[in-house]
């Protein structure tokens, strides 16, 4: 089947569109979450997700509101994984443990609790990238403006932090309200996108396009935009193979970052070894 | 934060308190046969056959699909209070065995519902067109565990748990067995009904947006089934798959695509979108929901429901 | 007439129930090139953060040019290089470039875009430091000494009016420390730059500072270096050899 062929899918079309905002947002994010050690953010606030979605089905949310009715306290658990790592004095990737840990228990212990559900609640989290709706649409093009202009209006103050919090904070910086927009944004999406096109994807989205262009780049600036383009071409990559090569979709792109992150290291060690 | 340490850890003890509740003890008096079943179908027989005298478990919490079912310390628990328990095959269950020897209580009667059924092999995602490629390993050695929905194995399946139920109850074998009799007789008479509703329809093509699980009824019907994806509720399915199902809905100018308990159906509703088929529902029984537990759906209720939405997606007289 | 930049009255400062610093108070004037010395685990480099907001005191008063410290807005008239970087991490994909634009972040408006101004200022100032060369270059694999001047470079580019180090030279072969120190002379007489100068080396101190206090957790001598070292009262404290080691390490 050739490449116009498979582009007359209406499915095609909106996994490739939605697929690319949100690749591109999350992989903006990512270079900040993966330099701070806050990697695994998107995995443990998608087991929070899973706590809290079961906490409102408890509490008698009308199914079809309820993943807009866990991200108040998704959003929650994010700041408190940023008060962890400042009051407790433990890394990122700790305090994501043990808000993750809380969150899957909490889930369960809750679903014993209820009694059982009248859906089932791994499959009511995950979307499948290969089927986007008009409503999927909508959220990924919303969620890509907001996170985006909120970007690029702090970039500098990102940047800033990230580099240095003590020198950043010394150029009156308010380094609490900055890390707040980076943690929420990060969760806002995790909930969000998640419902989109699934957990595997935004925590693969959220790690390795950063990862591959940490290996290439040559300034920040640079970071952020190999990251994108890392980013675009997986999914780009992903839509089109998996269709040619009868593969699910989510892994594939998944597969096909991991790739791009071989192929960027096996350039950062070739360029090296030149010297 | 004092403050935020003592609601916290009340928070904690409180939910660690109510998950204690053991739902399961019985009120006192008579020491009945204690039965626990893993999936649906399997408890549902279970009960017509036990009647009143006997108690019977659901294993599966409502709402879990239970392809990606792992058992908790709690439910070794729960199985190891019991008689009897019984599993649907190991394709379906492949933890059950490793529950049982975790359990450790020779005393419980283990049931294999399976035994004797008439297997069909699994089928994978990537079968094309007419040739169907064996490549379905989801459960390890290649079968399609679906088999309670050819409702001759289902009959085969409540002769298994009455036979066990008769073994650890002999008092009450006569009631057991003359109750799964008389339960096969209205199986066998939904068999009837089936093979009489299916038997003129506008299409023999039967198109599920979700996985490979009604294999044996298309089977038992001469239907043409295809799935989005394999015989895993977990799997996923290729863009290839859905295309596929969209371009043969289209050509054969299909009107509908049924999709599935439980699982919610985004994959079949981005199939129906994109065909402009409408959507039925089709309920495989592995499980169900708490509503659903609570308005006492049966078997046989459930699949009466899956013929009126089979004949009028097929477009059967 | 000296302006106040840095007052500091009866500082408190614990941490985990240690007492860190204890009683100080000291003020420092425009012009001023101040070393503050004292031996490791003094708490010199806990005075400078408190002083700079970055660790909470215990009890005690901090303005920073005449403002309160926890009012204190302008930024841009202190340039801070610390010890070290919290987090270091040695492949930041940062140029010299980028880092030293961040030092022009202070007293911008959202989102703080560098103008054309901006990046002449960033030029002069790369000149200044003899780093033009290595503009685009990783921070990460750059040598200890040219990472300082790039820090450096950082803290000075926005011309603050008040530069503290934190030990800057502790990493650097003598000849890169003595350059280091003219140039930060440089600042203090020709630029006016007021200098406060965290270090372990005193001998840089007699040469160039024109105040010297010294730190054990309490201020243990607040003067001139000349005076500190015929002081018989810091002779009896330290012990002439101590003394002498301090003050004739040229």
């Amino acid at each position: 089947m050739g490449i116009g062929e498979i582009l007359s899918f209406g499915f095609i079309q909106r996994a490739l569109i939605a697929g690319t905002l949100i690749a591109v947002l999350c992989s903006v994010l990512g270079v900040f979450l993966v330099l701070r050690r806050l990697s695994l953010i998107g995995d443990g606030l998608a087991h929070v997700t899973f706590g809290s979605v079961a906490l409102s089905l408890i509490m008698g949310v009308n199914p079809l509101y309820v993943t807009v009715a866990a991200i108040p306290l998704v959003m929650l658990s994010s700041l408190g994984i940023l008060k962890l790592t400042e009051k407790a004095r433990i890394y990122g990737d700790a305090a994501i443990g043990i808000v993750s840990s809380l969150g899957i228990a909490g889930g369960i212990v809750l679903a014993s609790v209820a009694g059982g559900f009248n859906v089932d609640l791994f499959s009511y989290l995950f979307g499948n990238i290969l089927a986007v709706g008009n409503t999927d649409m909508i959220i990924a093009a919303i969620l890509f403006a907001v996170v985006l202009l909120a970007v690029t209006f702090f970039y500098r103050d990102l940047f800033a932090i990230t580099f240095d919090e003590d020198l950043a904070q010394c150029s009156g910086i308010r380094t609490t309200t900055i890390n707040t927009v980076l943690v929420l944004m990060t969760a806002l999406t995790v909930v969000l996108a998640m419902k989109v096109v699934g957990i595997m994807l935004i925590s693969a989205l959220l790690i390795l396009p950063a990862v591959s262009a940490l290996q290439v780049a040559r300034s920040f600036k640079a970071t952020i935009i190999a990251s994108c383009c890392f980013a675009m071409v997986s999914v780009m990559i992903g839509i089109f193979g998996s269709f040619i090569m009868n593969l699910p979709t989510g892994g594939f792109i998944v597969l096909v970052n991991f790739m791009l992150f071989l192929l960027a290291f096996a350039w950062k060690y070739m360029r090296k070894s030149r010297i | 934060m004092k403050r935020m340490v003592f609601l916290v850890s009340l928070l904690l003890l409180t939910l660690l308190f109510a998950s204690c509740r053991n739902k399961d003890v019985p009120a006192g008096g008579e020491k009945k046969l204690r039965v626990i079943t893993t999936l649906f179908p399997l408890y549902d027989f279970a009960r017509e056959v036990a009647g009143d005298r006997a108690e019977v478990i659901l294993l599966l919490p409502p709402g879990m699909e239970p392809h990606g079912f792992e058992p908790k310390p709690e439910d070794l628990f729960r199985v190891s209070k019991a008689d009897i328990f019984i599993f649907t095959d190991k394709y379906m269950e492949p933890w059950a065995v490793d529950l049982v020897k975790k359990v450790g209580n020779s005393k419980l009667l283990v049931v294999d519902a399976g035994k004797g059924a008439k297997f069909l092999p699994a089928v994978g995602a990537d079968e094309h067109d007419g040739e169907k490629v064996d490549h379905g390993h989801d459960h390890g050695e290649g079968m399609d565990p679906h088999i309670w929905l050819d409702f001759a194995n289902a009959r085969q399946m409540v002769e298994n748990i009455a036979g066990a139920m008769a073994v650890k109850d002999p008092a009450n074998r006569k009631y057991y067995l003359d109750r799964a009799a008389s339960y096969n007789k209205r199986l066998a008479a939904l068999d009837e009904r089936f093979r009489e509703g299916l038997a003129g329809c506008a299409t023999r093509q039967f198109l599920h947006g979700g996985h490979y699980a009604f294999g044996y009824l298309a089977n038992r019907y001469g239907l043409n089934y295809k799935a989005a994806y394999a015989a895993s509720a977990n799997a996923e399915p290729t863009p290839r798959k859905i295309a596929g199902l969209i371009t043969q809905i289209e050509s054969d100018g299909l009107k509908y695509i049924f999709y599935e308990e439980l699982i919610t159906p985004t994959v079949a509703e981005a199939i129906a979108r994109e065909s402009g088929a409408k959507l039925l529902k089709l309920h495989g029984a592995h499980n169900i929901a708490r509503d659903e537990l609570e308005a006492g759906v049966t078997f046989i209720s459930l699949m009466e429901k899956n013929l009126e939405n089979l004949k009028v997606g097929l477009q059967c007289r | 007439m000296p302006v106040e930049l840095l007052n500091i009255e009866g500082l408190w400062v614990r941490y985990n129930a240690a007492e860190v610093l204890r009683q100080i108070s000291f003020r420092v004037n425009s012009g001023d090139y101040v070393g503050i010395v004292g031996p490791n685990g003094s708490g010199k480099s806990t005075l400078i953060k408190a002083a700079l907001g970055l660790v909470g005191a215990e009890s005690g008063k901090i303005t920073l040019f005449g403002a309160p410290l926890d009012r204190f807005t302008d930024w841009r008239r202190i340039g801070y290089l610390p010890q070290r970087l919290r987090f270091f991490n040695p492949n930041f994909p940062a140029t010299v470039e980028e880092i030293v634009g961040l030092g022009l972040l202070a007293g911008r408006r959202l989102p703080r875009k560098l103008t054309l101004e901006d990046r002449q200022t960033i030029e002069k100032t790369l000149e200044l430091m003899g780093i033009t060369d290595i503009r685009k270059r990783i921070i990460g694999e750059l040598s200890g000494g040219q990472q300082q001047r790039v820090l450096l470079a950082r803290a000075v580019v926005g011309g603050p009016e008040l530069l503290i180090l934190d030990e800057p030279t502790t990493a650097l072969d003598p000849e890169t420390r003595e350059r280091f120190y003219s140039l930060l002379s440089n600042l203090n007489k020709e630029h006016g730059a007021t200098v406060i100068l965290v270090t372990h080396d005193t001998s840089s101190i007699g040469t160039y500072a024109s105040r010297f206090i010294y730190v054990d957790k309490e201020i243990i001598f607040d003067g001139t270096f000349d005076d500190f070292c015929h002081s018989e009262e810091m002779t009896n404290l330290f012990g002439e050899y101590a003394q002498h080691l301090i003050c004739h390490r040229h």
